[in-house]
């Protein structure tokens, strides 16, 4: 027996290792002629829906799929706007429009050429079939004196136009788009086809992976890797360490690890906040002075050393990112301080039990707190914020119940108003402030559970609902100067903290992979898969 | 599970299944809709954009016919095999089963049958040598890792043969988008395998073991095996021919319970590994709101489990000459 269990184990080694040594060269890194062969993305999720304009899921990882596909008029890279289908492009402000000249090389996957009528076409169908990310409804009209121009005449005033319209809205290609009433159910192989640097080959649901290959015709050069694949791997790291992927986001505790091991590591700016969000729509929550008591009693650097080992930033009481051009560093601030969170407490009329809790006219100050791993960039994350959060209510005299419960339970109670407090998180904290009107206004955030909908602050929204409107870059900035101090003053929800994002990817295929200042397109999506990393120089 | 049915005798038997079967669909359609949430909420609720008003009245649309069509018409659609439209992935529900079942049945099935097989085989012949040094080893061995969660085993095994050594992959079910075909391909798959199956492997292992030490050392001390012994059976024959038969019994009761709870215990395991099976398509229904895919998964592996344990009281009878009365 003890030799055929020796045998066994013999011939099990020698499988492992027969299979370890098959696949170890199984991955050549660049073809014969010195070009990129291949280059693997991973995230945790996989499946972010087919990668056309109206089918890929509203987050930020579905849209950058899409967009290997389908270009826009302009696009951003280290430095800012650049062109893309618009190889200039120039504003009117007496005539409230904006000229583009698109580049002449421009070809759709199928060889025809990209002309003035595409553009005119695609905004016409996206005001009568708006998808998830492009509502082009500032938009009055779209004149095409020759192939290669456009002319786009604003119906009123708005300042975000190139970075949320000009360089969010994917050009459709007319000849295919025009024969199509229900773009949502649209899945014809036509569908994939648009103008950007890399084909669509394929896509897996269940497995959670997309193919690209690179578009020889395109019009700022071939792209630099000939195959782009997306595949889910929940382990980040041993996926980039055994070479299944090139690209993916890593933990930050990780970089040191993954420095060692040769990868690159890249990190972001502090785009993305976690926030507490408050009911402020129910007592005491809806009282100001209460409201800042909450923020006294929070201890921002205390969250991010025992929740996140220390990796992140306190976030600014404004909401806007403090990595942004616009910050407003002079706003109200409120510094870890549990006396002054008592004193203001009292100050309402409540009084200290035998325990420490306050109550009012017998009443004891009870709130529920909700916590859920809030996905973060798009990648699920589990973390210890309620806990320490309830700790420090707790020392300033407010009892906590904290409530653990998956996201979307969650978010289906916040977007009802079932809530007290609730820890959530959302990006775009350095993209145009034109994204400070959907986290904070009513109307603008109805849907979305991260925003604060709050209204009762007058001279808020109306400054934020101007500010959209102004064209004078200087004004606009004291506007938005305004906003976060007011937003600071009423604290509709308090931001805790910046998370670091962070990325790795392997240098030997050549690519420099970024993040985008302010956040790939107007969205400000936080991660490091711009299409301009693969496009020649 | 034995005692009742036979004195049932078959109808009664089948009858019974078919009450569990119904009280499995009444499930299947009414706990998802249970689940706080809908497929907009968990879509769009942090989403950078918001739904235009024409998509959200379509979804909701959607989302009330599922509800309001109600348990006669979810029968109806499911003896008609029509199961519904997955409202994430923009697929019949039939269809995604299907894709994900293979690699669940490819992962769990190989565990679960290595494990039983390996487990039985060594608690045999470790109860033979009771208080040997491999025994004592083997026990305490078996007892450790029966404590260790796949969670745990599965991140160790990561760290170790992924994230240190490189020598097998972090994820998937095979290399995606490559050019293998026949047995590259094939060799391909146990590579990507390697890993989830070896950590369900470590997790169902010790149970199998020590269930079948602790059968043996039973059936080792019968009368009967003293008759064997004396008739000159060789101990090979002692051994398997006449104790370990009878220890094999409780291990087969134990294959058919621990299949009901199999693909619960793999969704860790898909999970982490991230492998594209039945597990990982739940998660991903079940944090998406997607509740046609959610009761047809859940559907599907309860009407299997019943199956098999119908299949194992079967087996069962064959296995034991005293429950054929």
């Amino acid at each position: 027996m003890t030799n055929t269990v020796h045998r066994f184990l013999c011939l099990l080694t020698g499988l492992l290792m027969l299979l370890c040594t098959v696949f170890e060269t199984s991955s050549p890194v660049l073809a014969a002629s010195g070009r990129i062969k291949e280059l693997r993305i991973a995230d945790s999720r996989g499946d972010w829906g087919p990668p056309t304009p109206y089918q890929h899921y509203p987050r930020g990882p579905g849209y950058l799929r899409a967009a290997w596909i389908f270009d826009t008029l302009i696009w951003k890279d280290h430095n800012g706007l650049v062109p893309a289908l618009a190889e200039s492009w120039s504003f009117d402000p007496s005539a409230m429009r904006y000229i583009f000249k698109l580049n002449p090389r421009a070809r759709w996957h199928d060889g025809r050429p990209v002309t003035s009528s595409d553009v005119a076409f695609t905004i016409e169908y996206f005001k009568k079939h708006p998808s998830s990310w492009c509502k082009p409804q500032w938009i009055s009209a779209a004149q095409t004196p020759d192939e290669r121009t456009v002319i786009i005449t604003l119906a009123e005033p708005y300042a975000p136009f190139l970075e949320t319209i000009a360089g969010v809205m994917p050009i459709l290609p007319r000849h295919i788009w025009e024969r199509v009433s229900d773009p949502q159910n649209f899945m014809a192989p036509e569908a994939f086809i648009g103008s950007g640097p890399y084909m669509f080959k394929d896509f897996d649901r269940t497995r959670g992976s997309y193919l690209y290959e690179a578009f020889d015709g395109y019009y700022q050069g071939r792209p630099l890797a000939d195959r782009l694949i997306y595949l889910r791997a929940g382990a980040s790291l041993p996926a980039l360490l055994s070479k299944e992927a090139d690209l993916a986001d890593i933990q930050p505790d990780m970089a040191a690890a993954a420095k060692q091991r040769g990868l690159v590591v890249i990190k972001n700016e502090h785009g993305w906040n976690k926030k507490l969000m408050l009911n402020h729509t129910r007592e005491p929550l809806n009282s100001k002075i209460f409201r800042q008591a909450l923020a006294y009693a929070l201890d921002q650097e205390e969250i991010i050393a025992k929740a996140h080992r220390g990796f992140g930033l306190p976030a600014s009481y404004g909401l806007l990112s403090v990595d942004h051009d616009l910050y407003n560093p002079a706003i109200p601030s409120y510094p870890h301080d549990t006396q002054k969170a008592r004193q203001l407490i009292e100050s309402l009329g409540y009084e200290r039990d035998e325990e420490g809790f306050y109550a009012k006219n017998g009443q004891p100050l009870h709130l529920e707190l909700l916590a859920s791993a809030v996905s973060l960039g798009g990648q699920n994350a589990s973390d210890r914020d309620g806990e320490v959060v309830k700790k420090q209510f707790e020392e300033a005299g407010i009892r906590i119940k904290l409530v653990a419960m998956e996201q979307t339970a969650a978010d289906s109670l916040i977007k009802n108003w079932q809530f007290d407090l609730a820890v959530s998180g959302h990006g775009g904290l350095t993209g145009d402030p034109a994204g400070l009107n959907e986290y904070i206004l009513p109307e603008e955030g109805a849907d979305n559970v991260n925003s604060a909908r709050f209204g009762a602050n007058a001279e808020l929204t109306t400054l934020l609902r101007e500010q959209i409107r102004e064209m004078d870059p200087e004004k606009r900035k004291q506007m938005i100067f305004a906003v976060q101090e007011l937003y600071a003053e009423e604290l509709p929800a308090i931001s805790l903290y910046y998370p670091e994002f962070t990325a790795a990817y392997a240098p030997e295929k050549g690519v420099a992979w970024f993040y985008t200042k302010g956040g790939v397109s107007g969205r400000g999506i936080p991660l490091p898969q711009n299409k301009m990393a693969l496009i020649p120089r | 599970m034995d005692t009742g049915s036979r004195s049932q005798g078959l109808p009664g038997l089948c009858a019974a299944y078919l009450l569990a079967a119904l009280a499995l669909l009444y499930l299947s359609y009414r706990l998802p809709r249970l689940l706080p949430g809908d497929f907009l909420t968990a879509l769009y609720s942090g989403a950078e954009a918001s739904l235009p008003p024409e998509l959200k009245e379509a979804y909701r649309n959607q989302a009330e016919a599922l509800i309001t069509r109600g348990f006669v018409g979810y029968l109806n659609d499911f003896f008609t095999l029509d199961w519904g439209r997955s409202l994430a992935f923009r697929k019949p529900v039939r269809e995604l089963i299907f894709t994900a079942l293979p690699w669940t049945l490819l992962l769990l099935g190989s565990a679960h049958l290595l494990s039983t097989l390996v487990g039985f085989f060594a608690g045999v012949e470790s109860a033979w040598r009771k208080g040997s040094l491999p025994d004592r080893l083997g026990v305490s061995l078996m007892t450790i890792l029966e404590g260790i969660p796949e969670i745990g085993s599965g991140v160790l095994l990561l760290l170790v043969f992924s994230l240190s050594l490189g020598w097998f992959p972090a994820a998937g079910a095979e290399t995606v988008y490559s050019d293998f075909t026949g047995w590259q391909r094939f060799l391909d798959v146990l590579h990507h395998l390697a890993l989830p199956l070896g950590t369900l492997f470590l997790a169902y292992l010790p149970g199998n073991f020590l269930l079948s030490r602790a059968g043996m050392l039973y059936a080792i001390n019968a009368p009967y095996m003293l008759t064997a012994k004396a008739k000159g059976n060789s101990p090979l024959r002692q051994r398997y021919l006449h104790a370990a038969r009878n220890a094999l019994l409780p291990v087969v009761t134990r294959f058919g319970v621990r299949l009901a709870s199999l693909l619960t215990r793999a969704l860790t395991v898909e999970a982490l590994y991230s492998y594209p099976g039945l597990g990982s398509l739940l998660c991903n229904a079940i944090a998406l709101r997607d509740l046609p895919l959610i009761s047809g998964i859940v559907l599907v592996t309860s009407l299997a489990v019943l199956s098999i344990t119908l299949i194992l009281e079967f087996a069962y009878q064959k296995l034991d000459p005293r429950l054929r009365a």
